[in-house]
This record gives structure tokens, C-alpha cells and sequence, in this order.
């Protein structure tokens, strides 16, 4: 495979204005060049059975039993395609998901607000791309939440996506907002995508045309992982 | 097709998805081969503050210099003790810690590779990774290597972790501080 950089013009900021840890936990030295040799070109492949990857249902709380209750929320399905940069499918690829409950709570000490936790929502999980790098898992939709420490900065509801690829080089971990979301407007991290078209890469498409189950609203993201195929040398 | 765009981790990461993966030392079961090593020390940003609640990654191959991946025309020899990636957060410190092995050396295009683990930093208002690459060597200024040499001579030696102690049980103990911004920055690749 060949890697070449990230285009910037398609990716957020490193460094944005009203955020003041983008200013201090980015390097201030131009990032540097190197060969990518056979250390960037491996990454860690075949984990799901250490990791737990495997069909998920967010909506239900993971601990096993007779009757596992949903989660209060609206209903979500949530499925896509993960690729490299020619469209070919990436198989087998760990996707790790997280995400605030429907009133924007997450389980996580560093979270500081009150609202309510679900004891039937954990919002964490791992699923595996299928063959044709395909992937689908329930949820809830996540509720906004604030941050507490701007004094104003509402997150829109998102969901938090870390995918395994190939490579150390196609690792890849990312936030996705739902279409049609007023916060979506003033969100500090969507809109450090500047191009249009790079930013609706990080909104769920609705999906009118299947219904998931009978009450799952439908969403769909594909997911582009760096990468091409080495074309062969001119001879 | 363009790449999707990268996004930070954010602050709630579930802790359940680290817990565990800092030690390198077992896998299935099995212990890894080689020397076993820790590697520890402190996130920093601007102004020497702990970073904490951060996220590390490492990607390594094993004692052999093996990396357990089907383009490492070894890979079948791989060390079936050893998961070559790891995870560990930082605490309020900005402390983290990881246990593995030392690197084994290989040979890529004639030239011996100086052992060596790749990082990855994820982090609240890191919106994309940041990538570095940790050497081992005896003497620093020795060292040849075709990732190393890239890195500007004066600031190679900020890529050596510190052997904290050569005897008694602090042996293969390493410190390293990654300072993300400011004063002996650490050097990140592009990416």
C-alpha cells in the first residue's frame, strides 16, 4: 500500500481558535518527513478475539441475561462500509464505538455534569467489519452535552468511532454528528473542516430507505481508511 | 476516494478499552520472549503541564525483530507470546506506563534497523495523532537509521528513552517524558 499524508484542506485543524488545547498540545516544530519502511507499513491485525469484537447491540446493556431492557432513547441503526482510498473493502477491521447516553451522559469519571446515567446504556463497544468491509450496530441516538469548562460550548450529539485498519499508518479514530442538529452549526471540531464536502464525511447520511427494525431510525457512514494499492512501476 | 477526516478522542474514552492492553508482556496465554522491559514516564504540554486522560499507543515488532503481520515476510515466525500493539492512559500525573519487550533489530534493504517502537498520541485538543518513533541504542550518536537520520541532528537524542538502571530489579526499566509542545519538544513525524 501506499500511504501519502493527510491533505489538510480535507482534515480538521490542528489548531483552533476558542479551543486553547489545540495551542498547547501541538508541537510547534514543523512535523518531519521520513521513509515509510516496514514498521509504518505493519500495525497490530487479529485482535478481535483478544479485543471482543463482535455483533453489537449498543441499545441493550452488555451484561448478559434473561431480559435485557433497552436503553432509554430513540432507536438507532447505525451501518456502513469501511474502505481504503480505491474503494476496496477492509475486512475484518475493529471498529471501537463510544457514546453519551440520550441525555448526554457518558460513564466516565472526567464526566462532570448531571445528568442522569441509564443502567441499561454502557455505550462502549467493538464490533468486525464483514467481508465486504460492512458493518452494522443498534444504539441510541446520543444526547448534547455541554463543555463544562468553555462557559459555552454545546457538543452536538456525535458518536466516537476508533478503526483498526491494515497498517500503523491507516489507524484511524474520529467523532460522527447526526444531520440536521442546530449544534452542528457552532461545533468547534465539525466546522475545522473547512471544504464542505470533507465535512459531511463526519455526518451520518439518513437513510430513508430501510427501516433496520420496525422503531431504528436508519444512518449510514462510510468510512474512507488512508491507503492506496501500489501501481507497478513503468517498465 | 479521500481519507475521512481524523477527529480527537475526546475526554471520555472508556477506560475499559485500555485497561489491560499496557502490558505486551503475555499473550494467549503465553509469555513473550526476550528481555521484558518497562517503559515509563510523563505526557507534558506547553509550559511542562501534565496532559492527562490521554491516550498512548504502541506498535513494536518482538524480541526477533518480528513484526506479527502478514507483510513481514517473517511473520510465521512471529512470537505467539507477544501482541506487538499496546495501549495505556495517562492519570492525573500525566503519568503512563507500559510493559514489552526490547525490541529485536532486523534488516530492511541491506540496512540493520536500530530497535525501535512506534507511538501514537491521541488527546483532547490533539485533532489529529501524533506519530513519534522510540530507539533503543547504547550509544545515541552512533546510531544510523533511515527514520532516525530525518529527525535534525541536534534533536535525535530526544528520541532515546533513558535506561533508568543496568542492575539489581530496576534493570530494564526506561523513563521517557513526551513533551508535546515548548522547551525539548519531542520530535513528531509528519503524518
Amino acid at each position: 500500500m501506499d500511504y501519502q499524508p493527510y491533505d489538510d484542506k480535507t482534515q480538521l485543524d490542528r489548531q483552533i481558535e476558542r479551543y486553547p488545547l489545540s495551542f498547547t498540545r501541538n508541537p510547534s516544530a514543523p512535523l518531519i518527513q521520513r521513509p515509510l519502511t516496514l514498521t509504518e507499513r505493519t500495525g497490530p491485525v487479529g485482535l478481535e478475539r483478544e479485543l471482543g469484537a463482535g455483533p453489537l447491540d449498543l441499545s441493550r446493556a452488555c451484561v448478559e441475561g434473561p431480559s435485557r431492557p433497552r436503553a432509554v432513547g430513540q432507536l438507532i441503526s447505525v451501518f456502513g462500509r469501511v474502505t481504503d482510498e480505491d474503494g476496496s473493502p477492509i475486512p475484518n477491521a475493529i471498529v471501537e464505538l463510544w457514546q453519551a447516553n440520550s441525555a448526554g451522559r457518558y460513564i466516565h469519571e472526567m464526566d462532570k455534569t448531571d445528568s442522569p446515567l441509564d443502567p441499561n446504556f454502557t455505550g462502549q463497544g467493538r464490533l468486525l467489519t464483514g467481508p465486504e468491509g460492512e458493518f452494522q450496530f443498534y444504539s441510541v441516538k446520543p444526547g448534547a452535552y455541554p463543555v463544562l469548562e468553555s462557559g459555552w460550548w454545546w457538543r452536538p450529539p456525535h458518536i466516537h468511532f476508533s478503526i483498526f485498519g491494515v497498517s500503523w499508518m491507516d489507524r484511524y479514530v474520529t467523532q460522527i454528528f447526526f444531520p440536521g442538529e442546530p449544534l452542528n452549526e457552532t461545533d468547534l471540531l465539525l466546522n475545522a473542516v473547512h471544504e464542505r464536502d470533507a465535512r459531511n464525511r463526519l455526518i451520518f447520511e439518513y437513510d430513508s430507505t430501510s427501516m433496520g427494525a420496525v422503531n431504528a431510525i436508519s444512518y449510514r457512514r462510510d468510512f474512507v481508511l488512508r491507503g492506496h494499492r501500489q501501481t507497478p512501476a513503468l517498465e | 476516494m479521500l481519507p475521512s477526516p481524523f477527529c480527537t478522542i475526546g475526554p471520555y474514552f472508556p477506560y475499559d478499552f485500555v485497561d489491560g492492553l499496557e502490558d505486551l508482556t503475555h499473550f494467549n496465554g503465553i509469555a513473550a520472549q526476550g528481555r521484558h522491559i518497562s517503559i515509563s514516564g510523563r505526557l507534558l504540554e506547553q509550559g511542562g503541564k501534565p496532559t492527562r486522560n490521554s491516550i498512548l499507543e504502541i506498535w513494536q515488532p518482538d524480541a526477533n525483530g518480528i513484526f506479527r503481520h502478514p507483510l513481514d515476510p517473517c511473520h510465521a515466525q512471529a512470537d505467539p507470546g507477544f501482541r506487538g500493539w499496546g495501549r495505556a492512559r495517562t492519570d492525573a500525573q500525566g503519568n503512563y506506563g507500559f510493559r514489552t519487550v526490547l525490541p529485536g533489530s532486523y534488516s530492511e534493504n541491506g540496512c540493520a534497523r536500530c530497535p525501535h517502537i512506534n507511538v501514537m498520541i491521541l488527546a483532547i485538543g490533539v485533532t489529529r495523532r501524533l506519530v513519534t518513533t522510540l530507539f533503543f541504542a547504547d550509544s545515541p550518536e552512533s546510531v544510523r537509521d533511515p527514520v532516525l537520520d530525518c529527525v535534525p541532528e541536534a534533536s535525535r537524542a530526544r528520541l532515546f528513552p533513558r535506561l533508568v538502571s543496568t542492575s539489581g530489579a530496576a534493570a530494564g526499566e526506561y523513563h521517557f517524558d513526551f513533551i508535546l509542545r515548548g522547551g525539548e519538544e519531542t520530535p513528531f513525524f509528519l503524518d
